[in-house]
């Protein structure tokens, strides 16, 4: 499989199969873990077929990790199914089991959700998906602006990586203490910082009408909607069936398999 | 505060992609009736560069203290550069490529991350930002003092309103929570409010005409007054929320949905299921753990061996 120009293959099927996919792992019961490795392996076995190895997509995965934080709570408040409670220094803890299956289950939906849409992301790159997204009546005025955003992302973020380079030349930067302490108060380096925005964005906006006017002089009024879409997938009805059959697949191993 | 999948309930996270999607079209169809007199905001080239700008500009950290940094949001930014309309579209857009390129935020979350960042944050904040400009008068200073006030509101609102979801989706405990979330949001909210407030005395200074400043009309007492009435009542319908929602009865709502489906039952024993038929006790658990361990090894290395030779392929 060779990797298409942009926006030159049908993705409605993977875009289908993702979305899908990551809405039958969120209907996945609590402590279905059984089901989850099941879902996991789904979905490191596509990775492999685009090309990413298991450990490289765990490794991708674990940004959504640190959102564990926000589970925290539940494990130690709930009263119910208690593992373990005692006294640490002043505190009196207690640890529910309960609670720790909410929290490891949303942390490990998290986690096979985010590689599946690593999966996606790298079968189909950003313009395939947006083409696919406006094929799929995404509104004309969303998929323009995406899919602008998307062509100058670099390019204006290069413009404010130089700029923090500037910055940090002219140190804005807090660390150190007496002489090797450069840069003023709070009030002083928000300032800064504003003003490196609203100096990105003067240089955006000029940047955007250069280009409008460049559109405007061979005719085009700023929509992306023009021109042709590649040619519809033939066997988007069979894909869709088959991405159907995988997800009762995936919710009944959730209802039948063992949870723990 | 971009929520990834799998801490929303799928049933929240489904009603909030389609309570999105109806104001997002209510926003499109007010862009489009404008397209003609709305001037930068009706420019759809315009839109898609100020996305990309606040993808960028999310790049300045702000140096709090030592180790400690804030970046922008954007929300109220977008909002007072291109207006409530065309600043929601953008925000959708940007919160949308966020999850598609990142991966920061769900896509099943991603109805939740655009109602909480682009439709509070942007919408309600630009809102808000403009009836607190009238109130105190309309003029420049004004109207900026007014945006950084908004951009620290849509912080706070955004991290609350996020919280609460949670709490109804059974993945956080309201009690500890909400007050945990808001007092770090306090200072991002101020990072954000500074940032905000600088970035447009800049604009303001270096290009007054880009932010379409008419001279300032004098608006009548009567429509400064209802403008007022309108924030305050916007911003203590907020903090009643905030301070009196009550774990309890968030918990006994979700469970009447449906919500946090708890299923009690089993106790939490991981090794429990895992036995080799004929072998009794410890040794039979160790030697069903250290097959699957063999078969799950297995598994990684031929998949790993697949995706290399189908990524040489590509």
């Amino acid at each position: 499989m060779s990797r298409a120009t942009p926006g030159g293959r049908d993705a409605r099927a993977a875009v289908i199969a993702a979305l899908f996919f990551i809405l039958a792992i969120a209907l996945l019961p609590m402590g279905a873990y059984v089901a989850l490795a099941f879902s996991w392996f789904v979905v490191i076995s596509a990775g492999a077929y685009v090309g990413i190895s298991p450990l490289r997509l765990a490794r991708r995965g674990a940004i959504a990790l640190p959102f564990v934080l926000a589970a925290l709570p539940v494990i130690f408040l709930r009263t119910d199914e208690l593992l373990w409670s005692g006294t640490v220094g002043p505190l009196s803890l207690s640890i529910s089991g309960a609670g720790l299956r909410i929290a490891l289950t949303a942390v490990l939906k998290a986690w096979v959700s985010v590689q599946a849409s690593i999966v996606l992301i790298t079968y189909s790159d950003a313009p395939t998906i947006v083409t696919a997204l406006r094929r799929m009546r995404l509104p004309d005025a969303i998929a323009t602006s995406a899919g602008l955003t998307i062509r100058y992302l670099e390019l204006l973020r290069d413009e404010a990586r130089r700029m923090l380079r500037a910055r940090t030349a002219r140190s804005a930067s807090p660390v150190g203490t007496g002489r090797e302490r450069i840069g003023g108060s709070i009030s002083w380096r928000a300032r800064t910082t504003g003003n490196l925005v609203g100096s990105l964005f003067l240089r955006a906006y000029s940047r955007a009408q250069r280009i409008e006017e460049a559109a405007a002089s061979r005719g085009a009024t700023g929509s992306l909607s023009i021109g042709t879409l590649p040619a519809a997938d033939p066997r988007l009805t069979m894909k869709v069936i088959g991405v159907l059959v995988l997800v009762l697949t995936l919710t009944l191993c959730g209802a039948l398999l063992p949870r723990l | 505060m971009h929520l990834p999948d799998g801490f929303l309930a799928p049933q929240l996270a489904l009603a909030l992609w389609l309570l999105t999607a109806a104001i997002v079209g209510i926003a499109l169809r007010r862009l489009a009736a404008s397209r003609d007199t709305a001037g930068a905001a009706g420019r759809p080239i315009l839109m898609g560069l100020v996305g990309a700008f606040i993808f960028a500009a999310q790049m300045f950290n702000f140096p709090v203290a030592a180790g400690t940094s804030g970046h922008l949001l954007g929300g109220v930014l977008a909002g007072y550069l291109l207006g409530p309309w065309a600043g929601t579209i953008v925000m959708t857009t940007v919160i949308g490529v966020q999850a598609l390129l990142f991966q920061d935020g769900g896509l099943l979350a991603l109805g939740a991350n655009i109602f909480n960042m682009g439709i509070i944050g942007t919408l309600g904040g630009t809102l808000i930002a403009r009836a607190l400009a009238l109130t105190l008068g309309d003029g420049r200073g004004a109207r900026i003092g007014a945006a950084g006030v908004a951009g620290w509101l849509s912080v706070m609102a955004g991290a609350g309103v996020t919280t609460l979801q949670l709490g109804l989706s059974g993945t956080t405990d309201i009690s500890v929570g909400l007050p945990a979330m808001l007092s770090v949001h306090l200072l991002i909210g101020v990072g954000e409010a500074l940032i905000t407030i600088a970035a447009l005395s800049f604009i303001a200074t270096t290009a007054p005409d880009l932010l379409g400043e008419e001279s300032a009309t004098q608006h009548s007492l009567l429509r400064r007054a209802t403008a007022g009435a309108g924030v305050t009542v916007a911003v203590i319908a907020l903090a009643t929320l905030f301070a009196s929602t009550d774990p309890d009865g968030l918990n006994s709502v979700a469970q009447a949905l449906g919500f946090s489906n708890f299923e009690a039952g089993t106790s939490f024993n991981l090794f429990a299921g895992y036995a080799i038929p004929g072998l009794d006790g410890t040794a039979s658990t160790v030697i069903a753990a250290l097959i699957g361990a063999a078969a799950i090894a297995g598994l990684l290395f031929g998949l790993s061996r697949l995706a290399a030779s189908r990524s040489v392929k590509r």
